[in-house]
């Protein structure tokens, strides 16, 4: 397969590559450009450890080629916390020890950016609906939902 | 996402990888003198014509991806193989949803979360919107489009029972024109329709359901979430100011080898006061017209006793609403 430009932004910055027609976003992310924040888990967007926010909407980046973000907005965990200082989610996962072995963290993490970006006030149901994605399988879903209603309602105070 | 339509298509797939291997065909010998040398390997026009010509000189041999929740899938460990992926996602045209007086006319690349979102299509066709927001996660409606689930044509495609339900219609466009064909006429098989290589999908028309139209969607599996339907149903009733039903669409999903209406359960209903439906007898006629297969999402005894336990349950809640 020949090789594709793409131009595209991620984490605020415009960056462009030239990949392989079948290379995986996920694949781009972490070898080109060692932002590693992203997991692999299954590979077929079942566990949602390689989840980032394409154009505002949380997706699996093993199921996203890299050719079809051309000219779109990726942002991925790393793009989260501004210089020293986290995203109120991530100081809520941190207050609320919702990390345990963390390898689920940061999909968890996008899929709840992915949610209050668009509602500032989600219920405890919808919240879990946006993590439906996600697959924790030691911290437990308890304290990752509640960290994420915590951030929601400091962000909402702010 | 959509993918090569038919049954037989990886296989074809596969034995077009197999010829070049043997160096008895390359992709531009076979295509003619219109394909750039170089450029036949990513294909992202973003106009539908330019589509369609791409799609009648390669047909099956590239890889159609839209969302990519199927496609990325199925290929999983056989990405280097593919040698030409034609992407439909720049194609603004296809990501139109129009409501004109008469009917709803969804595009191919709409996703499945713009349309569990869309507060028309919520109104409109409430058993679609319900079946789109329950597909996997929202990973996967942010990405999947409807087209992808038609054209994949699995028997459990969730939108296929309530796209069957509205009796919605398919237009297939080729270079050649366009043709319109029923969702009932669309599915042969699993994973199989009647699209020709040339083709691809590109709206989805559905009528406006009368507005005497009550309905019930349902998905049986094993989990809320990530969970591909052991069972899906779509029941819509048309039903006068006299509790009289005029009209029935009974249709199911993963009960056979395609997406199904049941007409005898739809003829039992029909022309009868929604009262004196009887629910066994209902439920009996649901579970006797499938013909379901045992698999890990359950086996064919328990998908007879759910067909005919959520017909029933949802026929009770519709006399009772």
């Amino acid at each position: 397969m020949s090789e594709i430009k793409v131009e595209f932004t991620l984490n605020d910055n415009k960056e462009s590559v030239v990949v392989p027609a079948e290379e995986r976003l996920l694949d781009t992310l972490r070898e080109r450009f060692d932002l590693t924040g992203t997991k692999e888990g299954c590979g077929v967007g079942e566990c949602g450890a390689c989840t980032v926010i394409l154009d505002g909407e949380a997706v699996n980046s093993c199921l996203v080629p890299t050719a079809q973000v051309d000219g779109r907005q990726v942002r991925t965990v790393e793009g989260l916390a501004e210089g020293d200082e986290l995203d109120p989610l991530q100081q809520s996962f941190i207050d609320h020890q919702a990390v345990q072995c963390g390898f689920c963290t940061p999909g968890m993490l996008m899929s709840a950016r992915a949610l209050l970006d668009k509602n500032t006030s989600p219920t405890e149901e919808e919240i879990k609906t946006a993590l439906d994605g996600n697959l924790c399988r030691c911290t437990g879903y308890k304290q990752i939902v509640d960290a994420v209603e915590a951030a929601a309602k400091k962000e909402e105070r702010e | 996402m959509m993918k090569n339509s038919r049954q037989n298509a990886s296989n074809r797939q596969e034995n077009f990888g197999e010829n070049s291997k043997k160096g008895q065909k390359e992709p531009e010998q076979v295509l003619g003198q219109n394909v750039p040398i170089g450029s036949a390997d990513y294909l992202a026009p973003e106009s539908l014509n330019k589509a369609l010509e791409y799609r009648s000189r390669y047909g099956y041999k590239a890889v159609v991806i839209a969302g990519g929740t199927d496609i990325m899938v199925d290929y999983f460990e056989k990405l280097p193989e593919v040698t030409s992926w034609l992407d439909l996602t720049k194609i603004s045209a296809l990501k139109n949803i129009e409501i004109t007086r008469e009917e709803i006319i969804i595009g191919s690349l709409v996703t499945h979360l713009e349309i569990a979102r869309n507060e028309e299509l919520k109104k409109y066709l409430p058993l679609l919107a319900a079946a789109s927001s329950e597909v996997g996660s929202w990973q996967i409606q942010s990405r999947g489009t409807i087209g992808g689930n038609i054209v994949t044509s699995s028997p459990a495609g969730d939108t296929l029972a309530p796209l069957l339900a509205y009796q919605a219609r398919f237009v297939l466009a080729s270079t050649e024109g366009e043709r319109e064909v029923a969702a009932e006429e669309f599915f042969v098989g699993p994973k199989d329709n009647i699209m020709e290589p040339q083709e691809l999908l590109t709206k989805i028309i559905i009528p406006h359901p009368p507005e005497n139209t009550i309905s019930r969607w349902w998905k049986v599996g094993k989990r809320k979430a990530m969970i591909i339907s052991s069972l899906t149903m779509a029941l819509l009733l048309e039903v006068n100011k006299n509790d009289r039903i005029q009209s029935a669409r009974a249709a199911y999903g993963a009960v056979a080898p395609t997406p199904l209406r049941l007409e005898s359960l739809e003829e039992y209903l029909t022309d009868k006061d929604l009262q004196e439906v009887e629910l066994k007898k209902a439920g009996n006629l649901a579970e006797e017209a499938i013909s379901p297969i045992s698999d890990i999402r359950g086996t064919e005894e328990y998908r007879r006793q759910v067909t005919r336990d959520i017909t029933i349950e949802a026929l009770r809640e519709m006399q009772q609403r």
